[in-house]
């Protein structure tokens, strides 16, 4: 028998935590939002990232939960931990370079990898006032990596967000709001950037040197055509490479019987 | 030993005037000074002006009761029990509230700033990012840019004069009139001593020019003098205190009670429209003080959310498990 779990056997959900999970390489620090990044953080915890180092924007560092935190301001984030402070040290520790990889979400994003989780419509006069921006632009900023997980939508992923929250590979240089690559803006405190989204669709990653998302794998029963009609923008499929990879067995164990068994962020796939 | 610093919920409340600068202790759905919240509310206080490191239901019961403003924040919604502020997005909608958008760091930063009598921080976060648009300046818009307590400029670009090391963004220091916060414990004097992740309450504290802190226990200053090293904050940065056991519901209090999710669902779901919230205010804050309010909520679900004092949360019961 497979240790990949059969496509019957397992959600979007579980896929893409699992996804999410093996972006977390070993002894690496790890920023975690709240939701499905803090199961699949977790769960590269315990399988080939042991000795990963989890950072609560809250302001808990080094974290072991041993049960789910709803939110990083959660009591469960302190138990187990190196230390458990407060915000200063957070993102002093952030902006300082410590951290390696960071995971967001958005609710649009654009060829470069700028997300917006502030507005929809002009900023202005919106036509949808949405949370604002919380850490997001700060992780993104300071991380060497960060890694985005979105429901994919063609009005979701567009030409231009409604208003940069976070910011991709090209971004605006004011006060004039030219495009310029990252690296120009951000001088010495530059370390890296979005490396992936991951999506209901698929997995997208970004070339560097021209800042542009690209698709690396689709998920099982999406083509790359069918994700290119799925973008407002016109997304290269040139270097897709097949599908997604499926859960493990002992994956899909992991995060219904030990991680989350309430169900709090990863739902089971029901059994026909 | 001093007594002098205690006063009820109303007197706190009234120590916020209409017109004030405010922030809080906590993060998001934790340690929010509710009980205080209500009181502000049922007093009709208007024209606040919320600065807060990150918003939460806090943010919008204020905003839905028409007391604030002005809002600078980075956040607002209920974590898990709501995805978003749906008081605050109809307000900005209607053009009823000013909101000046900052990052999360930004905002802690510019409280660390304002703890440490420093002007402004400097920080390299969110470049590149709307956040800066010189066009999206919203209280320089509105010309409430006075240089007083709100700062000439929403941002300063410029360069690393000392190391080369390019773009930075100058941030004017968060000042406030009020800081309110609600901890585990504080000292007869005034010396806090706060369980779990601080959040950004030694901050706060430090910034505001009038602190209040509200604690699930008053506790004799000797008791917390014993182990000065565990202790938060000082007697002298606190102006006044007042005991208030579960006065952060429907937010949590580590090792005391967990975040009431329900509480908050419900009120995210049922006060989408301004109708709705007033009815919902009209059951839960009108009419009540806290200790009928906790009568309302009743012992059964109080307990439900009470911790663990061993674990500081209160375990699952995998109703879902295997």
């Amino acid at each position: 028998m497979s240790i990949y779990a059969s496509p019957e056997e397992y959600g979007l959900a579980d896929l893409l935590c699992c996804a999410a999970s093996r972006e977390v390489q070993d002894n690496e620090i790890v920023f975690a939002g709240t939701g499905l990044p803090m199961v699949a953080i977790m769960l590269a915890q315990k399988t080939h990232a042991p000795d990963l180092k989890l950072i609560f924007e809250a302001g808990t560092l080094d974290g072991r939960p041993p049960e789910l935190p709803t939110s990083v301001g959660d009591a469960r984030c302190e138990t187990g931990a190196s230390r458990s402070s407060g915000l200063f040290d957070a993102f002093s520790i952030a902006q300082r370079g410590y951290v390696d990889l960071g995971f967001l979400g958005g609710a649009e994003v654009d060829l470069y990898g700028n997300v917006n989780t502030t507005c929809i419509g002009d900023y202005l006069n919106p036509e949808l006032r949405l949370t604002g921006s919380g850490g997001n632009p700060d992780i993104n900023a300071f991380a060497k990596r960060t890694v985005f997980i979105m429901v994919h939508e063609k009005r979701r992923f567009v030409e231009n967000v409604s208003y940069i929250t976070s910011p991709g590979w090209r971004v605006k240089k004011w006060p004039g709001g030219e495009f310029v690559h990252r690296r120009e803006l951000y001088g010495a405190a530059f370390r890296g950037g979005p490396s992936a989204v991951i999506s209901t669709a698929g997995v997208f990653r970004f070339d560097e040197q021209d800042g542009h998302m690209y698709l690396d794998t689709c998920h099982p029963g999406k083509t790359p055509d069918d994700i290119k009609g799925m973008c407002q923008f016109d997304l290269d499929v040139s270097r897709a490479q097949g599908n997604t990879l499926a859960p493990t067995r002992e994956e899909l164990r992991l995060i219904h019987e030990v991680l989350d068994p309430d169900q709090i962020f990863i739902p089971k796939v029901k059994k026909a | 030993m001093s007594t002098d610093k205690r006063i009820t919920l109303q007197q706190a409340a009234e120590i916020v005037t209409n017109g004030s600068s405010l922030t809080f202790s906590g993060f998001t759905i934790w340690r929010r000074p509710f009980a205080v919240i209500y009181e502000l509310i049922r007093q009709h206080r208007k024209n606040l002006h919320l600065i807060e490191v990150n918003g939460g239901p806090q943010t919008e019961f204020l905003v839905g009761a028409g007391c604030v403003d002005i809002w600078e924040s980075c956040w607002v919604g209920h974590e898990l029990y709501g995805k978003y502020g749906a008081n605050l997005s109809r307000k900005v909608g209607n053009k009823e509230i000013l909101v000046e958008d900052y990052s999360h760091a930004e905002m802690l930063f510019r409280f660390t700033a304002a703890a440490t009598g420093a002007p402004y921080a400097v920080t390299q976060t969110s470049l590149g990012t709307d956040i800066h648009n010189p066009e999206y300046d919203v209280l320089g818009r509105a010309g409430k840019r006075d240089g007083k307590r709100i700062a000439k400029h929403k941002y300063i670009f410029t360069e690393d004069p000392f190391f080369d090391a390019g773009a930075q963004i100058l941030i004017p220091a968060a000042k406030v009139d009020v800081a309110i916060l609600c901890v585990q414990q504080v000292g007869e004097e005034g010396t806090v001593r706060v369980n779990g992740q601080l959040y950004s309450d030694p901050e706060v504290a430090r910034a505001a020019d009038i602190t209040i802190v509200m604690a699930e226990e008053i506790v004799p200053e000797e008791y917390l003098r014993r182990h000065a090293d565990q202790n938060t904050i000082a007697t002298f940065e606190v102006d006044y205190i007042l005991d208030c056991p579960f006065g952060a519901h429907p937010t949590g209090m580590f090792g005391k009670y967990d975040v009431d999710g329900a509480f908050l669902k419900d009120f995210y779901t049922n006060t989408r429209t301004q109708e709705g919230f007033d009815s919902f205010a009209k059951e839960w804050i009108h009419g009540l003080d806290h200790i009928s309010y906790l009568e309302k909520l009743g012992w059964p679900r109080m307990l439900n959310l009470r911790a663990n004092t061993a674990l500081n949360y209160r375990p699952r019961e995998h109703k879902g498990g295997k």
